[in-house]
């Protein structure tokens, strides 16, 4: 299916100037080269390169070009897990999170611009070399002030933007500044170009310099601006007489612009960098607005340093942000100013509040419409880089108090990074200094830390910890009490251990009934039908998942819902009612799209596909197996593949293809069997004993062994695309070389078959010795040799049929 | 074949035959090429005299380019002003004092020996990063 090239390049904020022969070659190298590194001093355009050269390589890199943006990211061990983000890979139990995103890119053509590698450089060369070492048609474009110095990276230095020079000012300098200058409402006639060459010429070409000093063309002519940046830069050259001149003139012209701002613009500017990505004005007023700012005048320091260049914004001006030469510089004013741990506590403690804020919304209080819980559940998605920035600062500044409230809220930070993070970033905390915490905290954040556990398959952790937290919770935080009481619940059911589940249910529902608490009512009478199921009491079961569902329908959050509707679904199942099981699945995969949580959504998907098939509903089955799959397979997750291949198994059985059927079940064993975990043993005797029956015993087990050998990807194609063929794809056949020569190449190979040198072929053709050699390398890169010898071989071989 | 001897390495006595210089010559075309350079473009080569320096020049030549040598031993700030002045894209060499006189120039890509040596077989390159590995097949 022709889809729409698949990216998240950010739209371009103006006009991209000059570079173009720069754009062509990068493109022709990001063929060939699996790695290419764009080196070169902030404010170079390294970025901007990088994105430009991307989007121009879209048709070619069919399968994706994602953009990773590591200025973001402040420690080495959350690089992968940034990448996974932008590619929607979720982690697996038990895997590491690279091998699953490699797993995921290994037959993906795709190209990643991993942006501003240099404070995480050998970080990122690590990951660089697995993916290109794994992922064949996986290319890097990085960006970095050093390079990764991996071998199968090229560098490739970034150079100022063309000066111009004595005949012609027509330079992309020039351009670039004019440019900018309209865009900031100066029209600059003929006279002033002089004045436009000697500004370009004393910034060295760097386009964010010239930036800068347009945005400045309304007050000031350029020559005005040029005769200050030269005392500017004057005045560093004796202060710093190491650093790169490059990396002088930037610093004079970032310095100059900082120093023409207003006193409080100033402030400004250096507090708006302790945000990690983009921010919206809300935020820069919470955090920005203390003595001497006041909330009002927020607004309007914004618009002036956007106005200046100096902070960027997309056009509705409800996203801004810093280019991260502008932050780093930023970030040094603050601590230069002695404000940088004040801000950094108070950007901590705003996150907190919004987020217990958030978390309250979304959860807790009763009464709230579902599209408010939304907006709170998608508010705190949105800042999750910055909450990972504060939880990084409070467990650098031993702040652990802080840190874990907002890990006990961030809802956001729960289903990410694979489920795990919260994991990393709670035992991260209690590793510290923990004398100041109240233990009941510390129990209060185990209850997710649990949750975490669980998530990841880590069962007997998962429960210590939950008893642990249990025991040591206040009575007073009910809700986060009854969290921790569903959760056992959950964790004993998988075990298999249902008695014990039971009380724990009962408990959690009785508290919840109690302060009319109705999530955790729905979760608790959930929980108490899957305990009767698990021991066939099937009226129970239903009579408590048809009262979970209703109290989840009076709290409205779809999450809850879907997991009473899933319930009530398994019941019917267990029943034998397969039309009502069909009915709770379909109605609950509308709320998991809403809630966009792929994962649930797709174990959903391939639940109600499953039922439809035993239902003969074959299109519908077809389409929900299909959908699942696709979810499963692109978030990397085998387990989700797996069950998607059970599923197409029954599928195929009931389509009277029982062969297909063997095949899906074998590779869904095989697939289960590779990531550690257990197949249902039952339904693969039974479907295996119907398959000796009507085909025989050597016929099935060929079946099955065949079936094991296959990819999980063929083995679901055969029975979605109803592929009764042998699996397979042919090769394709090897291209007709010889056509690909002109008439003046087969000459000369047929040549190089004498043994004749160069020279003595340019003699013998009349030509140079240098054009013969350029022919020369023409055929070996068509044919892909490497030397001569090789050509006069195969020349050899194809003289006596040319037209082969 | 023609095993006709073309130079000699004054320094380690080694020799080049006319095949030898032929096979290298095309090698280094080819990875030329790959790396962006066209009919017209200067490349930089500030390499020591000997057959290296011959099969840099033959293949600039050869792919259409302005062969534009610098000295090795010139002066750091010479060095520097002539690597600015040539506005190359492309500088051939593996010597540090050359390498960082391009540092602030309009050099986008240096290539070692080794580069031009290469011939990796796939879509891999190897670059300058790679260059305590020599490669073997240049002759």
């Amino acid at each position: 299916m022709p889809e729409p090239p698949r990216h998240n390049l950010p739209a371009e904020p103006n006009r991209f100037v000059g570079r173009e022969r720069d754009l062509d070659d990068l493109r022709g190298l990001l063929g060939e080269t699996r790695v290419v590194t764009l080196c070169g001093v902030g404010g170079i355009g390294k970025t901007r390169l990088a994105l430009r050269v991307a989007a121009g390589l879209l048709p070619r890199f069919s399968e994706g070009v994602w953009l990773v943006e590591l200025a973001r990211v402040g420690r080495a061990e959350l690089v992968v897990p940034e990448i996974a983000r932008v590619l929607r890979i979720r982690g697996e139990a038990n895997r590491p999170l690279l091998d699953t995103v490699t797993a995921r890119l290994r037959d993906l053509r795709c190209l990643l611009v991993l942006d501003n590698c240099e404070h995480l450089v050998d970080t990122c060369a690590e990951v660089a070399a697995a993916l290109v070492a794994s992922c064949p048609r996986v290319s890097v474009l990085a960006t970095s002030r050093e390079p990764l110095r991996i071998a199968s990276e090229l560098i490739w230095r970034v150079p100022p933007l063309d000066l111009p020079d004595a005949d012609s000012a027509d330079a992309e300098s020039v351009q670039l500044f004019l440019d900018r200058a309209a865009a900031a409402g100066t029209r600059l006639g003929p006279d002033s170009l002089p004045d436009v060459v000697r500004l370009c010429r004393a910034l060295d070409g760097l386009p964010l310099a010239l930036e800068l000093a347009a945005a400045r063309t309304s007050l000031l002519s350029p020559g005005q601006i040029a005769d200050r940046i030269d005392d500017r830069f004057s005045l560093l050259t004796t202060g710093g007489r190491t650093a790169p001149a490059r990396q002088r003139t930037l610093l004079a012209a970032v310095d100059w612009s900082y120093d023409l701002l207003s006193a409080k613009e100033q402030v400004m500017l250096r507090r708006l960098s302790v945000f990690a990505g983009s921010f919206d004005l809300d935020l820069a007023e919470q955090i920005c607005a203390e003595r001497p700012l006041a909330p009002e005048e927020v607004v309007d320091l914004l618009g002036g340093l956007v106005d200046k260049s100096l902070v960027l914004c997309d056009e509705s001006r409800t996203h801004y942000w810093l280019l991260e030469t502008i932050k780093r510089y930023a970030v040094e004013r603050l601590q230069l100013a002695g404000e940088l741990e004040v801000l950094r506590e108070r950007h901590l403690r705003v996150l907190c509040e919004l987020q217990a804020r958030h978390f309250a919304t979304e959860m807790v209080e009763p009464g709230v419409p579902w599209h408010e819980r939304l907006r709170a559940l998608t508010s705190s998605r949105s800042l999750l880089d910055d909450q990972r920035v504060a939880l990084d600062w409070a467990a650098e500044s031993g702040n652990v108090p802080l840190g874990l409230r907002l890990c006990a809220t961030s809802t956001g930070l729960l289903p990410i990074g694979g489920l795990t993070e919260i994991v990393t970033w709670i035992e991260r905390l209690l590793s510290l200094d923990l004398s100041r915490v109240p233990a009941e905290q510390i129990a209060h954040v185990k209850a997710y830390l649990a949750y975490g556990l669980e998530a990841r398959d880590e069962l007997s952790r998962s429960l210590e910890v939950a008893e642990e937290s249990l025991a040591g919770m206040s009575p007073a935080t009910v809700f986060s009490r009854c969290v921790m009481l569903n959760i056992i619940v959950a964790v004993l059911l998988r075990m298999g251990r249902a008695d014990e589940a039971l009380r724990y249910a009962e408990e959690s529902l009785a508290v919840a009934t109690r302060t009319g608490d109705a999530w955790n009512q729905a979760a608790g009478l959930a929980g108490l039908s899957a305990v009767a199921l698990t021991r066939g009491r099937l009226r129970e079961a239903q009579r408590h998942g048809e009262e979970a569902l209703a109290r989840a329908r009076e709290h409205g959050h779809r999450w809850i819902m879907a997991r009473a509707a899933a319930q009530l679904g398994a019941v019917a199942e267990a029943r034998g009612d397969l039309v009502a099981a069909e009915a709770q699945y379909a109605m609950a995969v509308p709320w998991l799209r809403e809630l966009g949580g792929d994962a649930d959504l797709a174990r959903c998907l391939a639940r109600s596909g499953r039922v439809a098939a035993m239902l003969h509903e074959f299109g519908a089955a077809r389409e929900r197996l299909a959908a699942s799959l696709a979810l499963s397979r692109e978030a990397g997750q085998r387990q989700g593949v797996a069950r998607c291949l059970a599923g197409l198994s029954v599928l195929a059985e009931h389509e009277g293809d029982l062969e297909g059927a063997v095949l899906a079940a074998a590779a869904a064993a095989a697939l289960r069997e590779s990531i550690g975990q257990h197949s249902a043993t039952i339904r693969i005797e039974e479907l295996l004993g119907r398959a000796r029956a009507k085909l025989g015993e050597s016929r099935t087990m060929s079946l099955w062994s065949r079936g094991r050998a296959m990819s999980p990807d063929d083995a679901a194609r055969h029975v979605l695309e109803g592929e009764r063929s042998a699996a397979g794809t042919p090769v394709a056949a090897e291209p007709v070389r010889h056509s690909l020569l002109t008439a003046r190449e087969q000459e000369i190979a047929g040549l190089l078959t004498r043994g004749l040198s160069n020279r003595a072929i340019a003699e013998e053709l009349v030509i140079s010795p240098a054009t013969v050699a350029r022919h020369i390398a023409n055929i070996m890169e068509k044919l892909g040799y490497t030397s001569r010898a090789q050509i006069a071989v195969w020349a050899a071989e194809h003289s006596a049929n040319p037209s082969a | 074949m023609d095993e006709r001897i073309v130079i000699v390495d004054s320094g380690t006595g080694l020799t080049l035959t006319e095949e030898q210089l032929d096979e290298r010559s095309a090698v280094a075309i080819v990875q030329l090429r790959r790396r962006g350079v066209r009919v017209g473009d200067t490349v930089l080569i500030c390499l020591p005299v000997g057959p290296d320096l011959l099969v840099a020049a033959d293949a600039v030549i050869a792919v259409g380019g302005v062969a534009w040598p610098v000295p090795a031993d010139l002066d750091a700030c010479v060095l520097q002003e002539r690597i600015q002045a040539s506005g190359a894209r492309v500088l051939i060499s593996d010597l540090p004092q050359a390498l960082e006189a391009a540092e602030e120039s309009r050099v986008r890509i240096v290539m070692s020996v080794a580069d031009l040596h290469s011939y990796p077989n796939s879509r891999e390159l190897s670059t300058q990063s790679d260059r305590i590995v020599p490669s073997a097949s240049g002759g």
